[in-house]
């Protein structure tokens, strides 16, 4: 039998205490798509982080004035893409890239903001619902089989019709309707981890609900809800668009990038660029965080890998 | 030694699974000989490799990320590994035919038991249904399902583990193998369940004579059945010999593993006790 | 089987209350279809005041709330003695059950037409995607599906208006058919025209709605046929199939598709919901009259009781679309239909 040196053991021993999180980020890493979506997803948070200088000055509300044009040029409004405004203005003679940053700021605000609280609200929900089951969990189940009932859109329209616009308003309606998914999710879990023997022994010895649920349950749902995440970013950011598209999102002169298509729309005919950008960011960005959701479930349910 | 007609010869059989986490040596050169209307066992420690050694000689080893990647599997001393998967399919199921650990999710949920066996007859034999469902319902009786007439029309959710698994048996045998795998088939069962199964099995083996390889990590279910016991370990053979050998003077019980694993022997008293 | 189903009728009674309920409160929040009526000079405050005391609207809202739901079941189970959901701001004269029936058929053509097209598309591409895990095909198709899940619906829409309507004026950017038809050598009223002519010129107009609403589906449901054959071409009976000795398009067609197909024939059931809040966004769109943008213009228009019908028909097409989601399942999965 071979003689190991003391390092070689050490080494040895080392090997296989790989973490279950460099483990993923291992495979994840070697995940083309997902790291395609990750770099598109970074691409876009730099774009909105520094959306200051990158806009070259520009505010995205300043209307350009007839004075301030150059030869050659005829009106503020409706610039082609040009040296100074690299994706011309808009019917108001707003610089378009500037607004283009500025929008996906508060656009993906809503749709992190908005994921975010409903995953919580979900994944507390679905705990509770979970653990404690019974009538409680039954009554809970059929509250949120009755949101789920109820068709989204129309009742966004009419909640944002009553509420609005704004970009608190926008994220509470986004969330109202968005928390259900997630709830059942964790509640499917809990449910089939419930009985395990370790939550058994958390019990015997004298844990309390609140600290089983959240110390021993929660952190097994962090795989789906961590890909719940990056997806609904996605489908959050293009209800944000679809709602401010039939008139009812953020209310100008915020930009967004779905009331930029808003306006452009009944500027086909004469400026289609003006549908071109704020389109292709949403699509983009959007794109980007799916390719990433799918990257991190793979690496999460390495099952599917086999 | 036996002068029976060997039937299956595997020489250095290497099975590789191709993992993102680097390539598992699953079956690392392992020799195996059954003769003609033998029982073999086949037993060792979860993940040394019988499993695997069984769906190779079925080549049934998903690719990716398996890979047969060396050795020959000899039968009626055809090399199997050389066989076009055309000619390899007319096999399986009729000249060789396995069952597997897990009768309650082996069998097609949406199907009934009489179609799932009747299928595996008409894939082989050039008989018309009605014929087919006869012979269905005379391996039903065969393998001892009471009322086989109204069996055949059930589906496997309305059976027993232990019907599930005597279904598996009458499917197998319904072309008279010559050799029958049988990997962990009476594992997942209850221990009354478990020896009404190798009953049958044992019953079923006098009476049409196939060669039997029984894979097991449990050495009490191959003491009374097998002739021949091989022991592996870590993807290779490390004894081979008869059953009273094996149990008068174990060589590579778990302690001569314990031992190769580098750790001190672990005391035994018995050898069907192994914990394996 | 029956008791199920009898329980699941049940649940839905309960569940059609509390949604009745949370749509009234939500549409009061909206704002008052009387008090609009009342500022509207052609209209003699005389006969408001007797329409709002035939709705119960001079008595608090349990009762209005009760009066309406006890109104809406009459209509909806004994279209002659109900009132026909209530009547209309927008469209003076009609009542929501009229302008609903009349829209209806356009959303649920569209709607159709493209989830028949997105399963016809997508269940093959994802059965074969799954059968070619990590293949080449297996990317492009699962990079397509994700083109198709990240599209703005609107956007795409409009993308299409620009390139298929405006610069090669390949396809009608609007409306639901031509006015005119040739026929017999000359233009004819569109009504007037052979019903191959009527059929062919409004597949014509329908194609880029029809186009928009079934990318949006491809996507989702290929990534479903796809995770559900990859789910059971794991199964050990798959593996039991090949033992057999099975060819693998047996193995494939009879006992892994068979079983891959159980929950995309469920999620046939599921999808029935979304057919108006899709359709809102692409009617609005290609301007198609249909429900989708009677639901807008009702909502925000303050056409109360046309958008409470509405909000009420299509909870009851999504309730309906699960239970025939069950039963779909049912008949599909033989493990449920004997329990």
């Amino acid at each position: 039998m071979k003689e190991y040196t003391a390092n070689e053991e050490l080494k040895l021993r080392e090997a296989p205490t790989e973490t279950y999180v460099s483990n993923i980020l291992r495979r994840l890493r070697r995940n083309r798509m997902g790291m395609l979506g990750l770099a598109m997803v970074f691409v876009v948070l730099v774009a909105v982080i520094f959306a200051g200088p990158l806009s070259f000055g520009k505010s995205p509300y300043a209307m350009l004035s007839p004075a301030d044009l150059k030869p050659g040029q005829t009106t503020p409004e409706f610039m082609t893409p040009n040296r100074d405004h690299i994706l011309g203005t808009d019917e108001l003679g707003r610089d378009a890239w500037s607004r283009l940053l500025y929008g996906g700021r508060v656009s993906l605000l809503i749709g992190v903001v908005a994921s975010l609280t409903s995953i919580f609200l979900g994944t507390f929900v679905g705990l509770v619902s979970g653990f404690y089951g019974g009538w409680f969990d039954n009554l809970i189940m059929r509250f949120t089989d009755t949101m789920m009932s109820i068709p989204t859109l129309p009742l966004m329209v009419v909640l944002a019709a009553v509420l609005k616009g704004g970009v608190l308003n926008l994220i509470l309606i986004l969330v109202v309707f968005g928390w259900m998914g997630d709830a059942r999710l964790v509640r499917g879990v809990t449910l089939s981890l419930r009985e395990q023997e370790y939550i058994e022994a958390a019990r015997a010895v004298g844990a309390s609900p609140w600290r089983i649920m959240f110390r021993h349950l929660l952190p097994n749902t962090a795989a789906p809800i961590i890909v719940s995440f990056s997806m609904s970013i996605s489908s959050l950011i293009i209800y944000e668009a679809s709602l401010s598209y039939l008139g009812l999102g953020i209310p100008q002169p915020t930009p967004s990038w779905g009331n930029m298509l808003y306006n452009a729309q009944n500027y086909i005919f004469s400026a289609p660029q003006l549908v071109w950008f704020p389109g292709l960011a949403i699509f983009f960005t959007s794109l980007g965080f799916n390719f990433f959701g799918d990257g991190l479930r793979d690496a999460l349910d390495p099952k599917l890998k086999l | 030694m036996d002068n029976r007609e060997i039937l299956v010869d595997i020489k250095n059989l290497r099975t590789f699974f191709y993992t993102e986490d680097g390539v598992v040596p699953a079956v690392d050169g392992i020799d195996l000989t059954i003769h003609r209307g033998e029982v073999v066992g086949l037993v060792g420690e979860s993940g040394c490799g019988k499993s695997v050694t069984a769906l190779s000689i079925m080549r049934l080893i998903a690719n990716p990320p398996g890979k047969i990647v060396g050795g020959e599997i000899f039968f009626h001393g055809e090399d199997l590994l050389k066989k076009s998967d055309d000619q390899m399919r007319l096999i399986r199921g009729d000249k060789i035919s396995m069952i597997f650990q897990e009768p309650m999710t082996s069998l097609n949920p949406v199907y009934t038991i009489g179609d799932q066996i009747s299928e595996a007859i008409t894939l082989h034999q050039k008989i018309d249904s009605a014929e087919a469902k006869k012979r269905t319902i005379d391996m039903l009786h065969l393998v001892g399902i009471p009322e086989p007439e109204r069996r055949f029309s059930q589906y496997p959710h309305e059976m027993s583990g232990g019907m599930r698994q005597r279904v598996m048996i009458a499917m197998a045998l319904s072309c008279n193998p010559e050799l029958l795998i049988s990997d962990e088939a009476t594992t997942a069962l209850d221990v009354t369940i478990q020896a009404q199964i190798l009953d049958l099995m044992r019953g079923l083996q006098k009476k049409l004579g196939m060669a039997v390889l029984i894979i097991t990590h449990n050495l009490a279910v191959v003491a009374e059945m097998a002739e021949t016991i091989n022991i592996a370990y870590a993807g290779k053979i490390v004894e081979s010999a008869t059953a009273k050998e094996i149990f008068k003077s174990p060589r590579h019980d778990q302690r001569a593993i314990a031992s190769h694993r580098g750790h001190g022997p672990v005391p035994l008293s018995h050898a069907q006790r192994l914990p394996f | 089987m029956r008791n199920f189903l009898v329980r699941r009728l049940l649940l839905i009674v309960p569940m059609i209350v509390a949604i009745s309920l949370i749509i009234f409160i939500l549409l009061t929040l909206q704002g008052d279809p009387f008090h609009q009526l009342l500022m509207n000079p052609h209209v003699r405050p005389e006969d408001v005041q007797i329409l709002m005391h035939n709705w119960n609207w001079d008595k608090p809202l349990p009762i209005r709330y009760f009066n309406w739901l006890k109104e809406f079941v009459v209509s909806t189970f004994a279209p002659r003695a109900g009132n026909g959901w209530g009547f209309s701001l927008l469209a003076p004269g009609t009542n929501a059950r009229a302008l609903i029936l009349q829209k209806l058929p356009l959303t649920l053509a569209l709607s159709g037409g493209s989830i028949l097209l997105s399963i016809i598309i997508a269940v093959p591409i994802g059965i074969f995607s799954a059968l070619h895990q990590y293949g080449f095909g297996d990317n492009v198709g699962t990079f397509f599906a994700f083109f198709g899940m990240s599209m703005p619906s609107f956007w795409f829409g409009i993308m299409l208006i620009i390139i298929f309507g405006l610069k090669l004026h390949w396809f009608p950017i609007s409306g639901m058919h031509s006015d005119m038809l040739p026929a017999g050598g000359q233009l004819v009223d569109f009504y007037a025209a052979p019903w191959l002519a009527r059929l062919v010129n409004r597949a014509w107009y329908m194609a880029l709605p029809v186009s928009v609403l079934s990318l949006l589906g491809v996507g989702g449901w290929m990534r479903y046929t796809r995770s559900s054959m990859l789910e059971v071409v794991r199964q050990d009976y798959v593996r039991t199939a090949r033992a057999k000795g099975a060819p693998e398009s047996v193995v494939i067609r009879k006992h892994a598709l068979r079983n891959a197909l159980i929950p995309i024939i469920t999620l046939v059931g599921l999808t029935l919901p979304g057919i108006v809040g899709g359709a809102m966004i692409t009617e609005q769109v290609f301007a198609l009259d249909g429900m989708g943008r009677l639901t807008l213009q009702a909502v925000l228009g303050n056409d109360m009781f046309v958008a409470m019908a509405i909000l009420m028909i299509d909870s009851l097409l999504v309730l309906f679309g699960s239970l025939l989601a069950d039963i779909l399942y049912a008949v599909a999965d033989p493990r449920v239909r004997y329990s």
